[in-house]
């Protein structure tokens, strides 16, 4: 299932992928900021909408809602599961059959919950899809990112895809040995098992080559360091910000007084 | 002047018995061309190591002596600074690979913004690089994504590019085809010529014949250090190490076989041309 989703920059010659990545990560923080703030999921699915123009804009909407579309299920089972066992649950909408009851106020927690999460995710995909990893660094590196951060970030935007390739070797070598990973769902989790060894295993020995690697390069030398790719705030970047803080603004005030 | 410099040199892998290399003695000149040999697990991938500080400080072990390279002890300086000085390509690439890039082209960079070379200069040293190498098609592809053998390019320009004084190579062409290790072995005589010194383990003699100021025979121990004449014509001593000889050796060896010369064994051709034409007159 998780195979196919695509979690790593796509180019694309688009409005948004030029701008700064600084510019769009304020926009992608103030979002999740604003997930948090907002306490209604109408609120919030309102600002689910802004996805819309802004996705089309970067010519990647249908692919920040794929990866969704296939966690459509986690998100079923949140209903059902603060419908029927909400803790702090005082509203019965209907009573159903083996004494089951199904709660409202449970249903719109899911319902905060899952708006939260949803726009969170939409925005968080977009937001990798049309941000080149070495120019989110290059352009926080200017505004006093440390050089060690900068590989973290770059390297864990890559790790999803590679881990998902790793994961398909492993599972590939794994079923050359025997290993069932079909089966009912719990057959399933416990011939995931054995994977999770190499994986990690494989990630310690790795953090110690790549420290090798790195320390090879000059990694941790005291000059100052230069970008290999360019990335300028432009007038229009500012532009930007300042209306993505104001609205930002606008829309908790709104929220609070309606 | 010597820019390498071992002075009773041990290294000991922890949890092991027996000093891996055991009391180096070697005062290398700027400049040389220096051939590293010796069957497997005699210690030439942790000589290399040492020349980067990787020995002793990111293996657990002891270390006994005293590295200086390039006015540097290692033991007291930080890696960082030595690969200012020191390019080591690693035996593995795939180790030298450090993800910072998401391309071959930003991967050559990322050595490059360490040292805080300007934009412009960085672009154009990334581009000679990649045409020196012969991979401009791939600049856009990701590192991790290329063939064993192009990922040794990678891996040795990656280091390349940094200028360094010394350049230490472990087993550079395990994975390359003829053609690839003709280039690169091309690649590395060109940079000899420009003065910087070169550590290179290999065992491949034929080249090594042809190239290398002197030969380092390791076995745990530095078991002779001398010419490529001396060492590649020792056809016992070779053998004993599990080496073989050249191509051009074994064809003089046949003709002393045959009694027809009575010269010493030829290690290039030029060697073996006037030896033949000795036995033509
Ligand atoms: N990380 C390590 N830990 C312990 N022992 C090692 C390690 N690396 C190499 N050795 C041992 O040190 C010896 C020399 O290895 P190495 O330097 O890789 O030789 P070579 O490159 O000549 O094949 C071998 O016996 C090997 O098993
Ligand atoms: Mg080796």
């Amino acid at each position: 299932m998780a195979s196919n989703i695509l979690l790593s920059y796509v180019h694309k010659d688009s409005y948004f992928h030029k701008i700064d990545p600084s510019t769009k990560l304020l926009i992608t923080v103030l979002v999740i900021l604003l997930t948090f703030i907002l306490k209604n999921y109408i609120h919030i699915m309102i600002l689910l909408l802004f996805i819309f123009p802004i996705g089309i804009k970067s010519k990647v909407l249908r692919m920040v809602f794929r990866p969704v579309s296939q966690l459509f299920l986690i998100f079923i089972l949140l209903f059902i599961i603060q419908g029927l066992f909400y803790p702090l649950a005082t509203d019965k909408l209907m009573d159903l059959p083996f004494g089951f009851t199904l709660w409202k106020d449970g249903l719109i927690n899911a319902a905060n919950v899952g708006s939260r999460l949803l726009v969170m995710m939409v925005f968080g995909f977009w937001f990798v899809l049309t941000t080149h990893p070495g120019d989110l660094v290059s352009s926080l590196r200017k505004i006093g990112l440390p050089n060690a951060l900068g590989y973290i970030m770059i390297t864990t935007l890559q790790m999803i895809p590679r881990i998902q390739s790793q994961m398909k070797t492993i599972i590939d070598a794994q079923k050359s040995r025997g290993l069932e990973t079909t089966g009912n769902l719990i057959k399933k989790f416990k011939s995931y098992l054995p994977l999770l060894g190499p994986l990690f295993m494989g990630s310690v020995q790795q953090a110690v080559e790549k420290s090798m690697a790195l320390e090879a390069r000059a990694f941790s030398s005291d000059c100052p360091k230069t970008n290999y790719r360019k990335t300028t705030i432009h007038l229009k970047d500012k532009i930007i910000m300042i209306c993505a803080v104001a609205l930002s603004i606008i829309g908790v005030i709104l929220s609070w007084t309606l | 002047m010597d820019i390498i410099t071992y002075k009773n040199f041990s290294w000991r892998y922890s949890g092991y018995k027996g000093w891996t290399l055991h009391n180096i003695n070697l005062s290398i000149k700027k400049g040389e061309f220096i051939g590293i040999i010796g069957k497997i697990g005699s210690g030439r991938t942790t000589f290399c190591s040492s020349m980067l500080g990787l020995i002793p400080h990111f293996y657990p072990g002891t270390m006994q002596g005293e590295i200086i390279i390039n006015g540097l002890n290692v033991k007291k300086s930080k890696i960082a600074d030595l690969s200012k000085c020191v390019g080591l390509a690693f035996q593995s690439p795939a180790n030298q690979l450090t993800g910072a890039g998401t391309t071959v082209e930003e991967e050559l960079a990322f050595g490059l913004q360490n040292l805080g070379v300007p934009y412009e200069e960085m672009h154009k040293r990334v581009d000679d690089m990649l045409n020196l190498i012969g991979l401009e098609k791939f600049r856009k592809r990701s590192p991790f994504e290329l063939s064993g053998g192009q990922q040794q390019k990678v891996a040795i320009a990656s280091v390349l590019i940094m200028n360094p004084n010394i350049l230490v190579l472990d087993e550079p062409t395990s994975q390359l085809d003829p053609l690839g290790t003709e280039q690169v072995f091309d690649l590395i005589k060109k940079l000899s010529k420009t003065g910087i010194t070169i550590m290179i383990s290999t065992n491949n003699v034929d080249y090594l014949s042809r190239f290398a100021d002197r030969i380092i025979l390791f076995d745990n121990k530095i078991v002779k250090i001398d010419t490529p004449k001396k060492i590649l014509t020792d056809i016992n001593l070779l053998k004993k190490h599990s080496l073989t000889h050249s191509n051009i050796t074994e064809v003089s060896l046949r003709l002393k076989k045959m009694n027809l010369s009575k010269k010493e064994l030829a290690i290039d051709f030029a060697e073996l041309k006037k030896e033949i034409e000795e036995i033509m007159k």
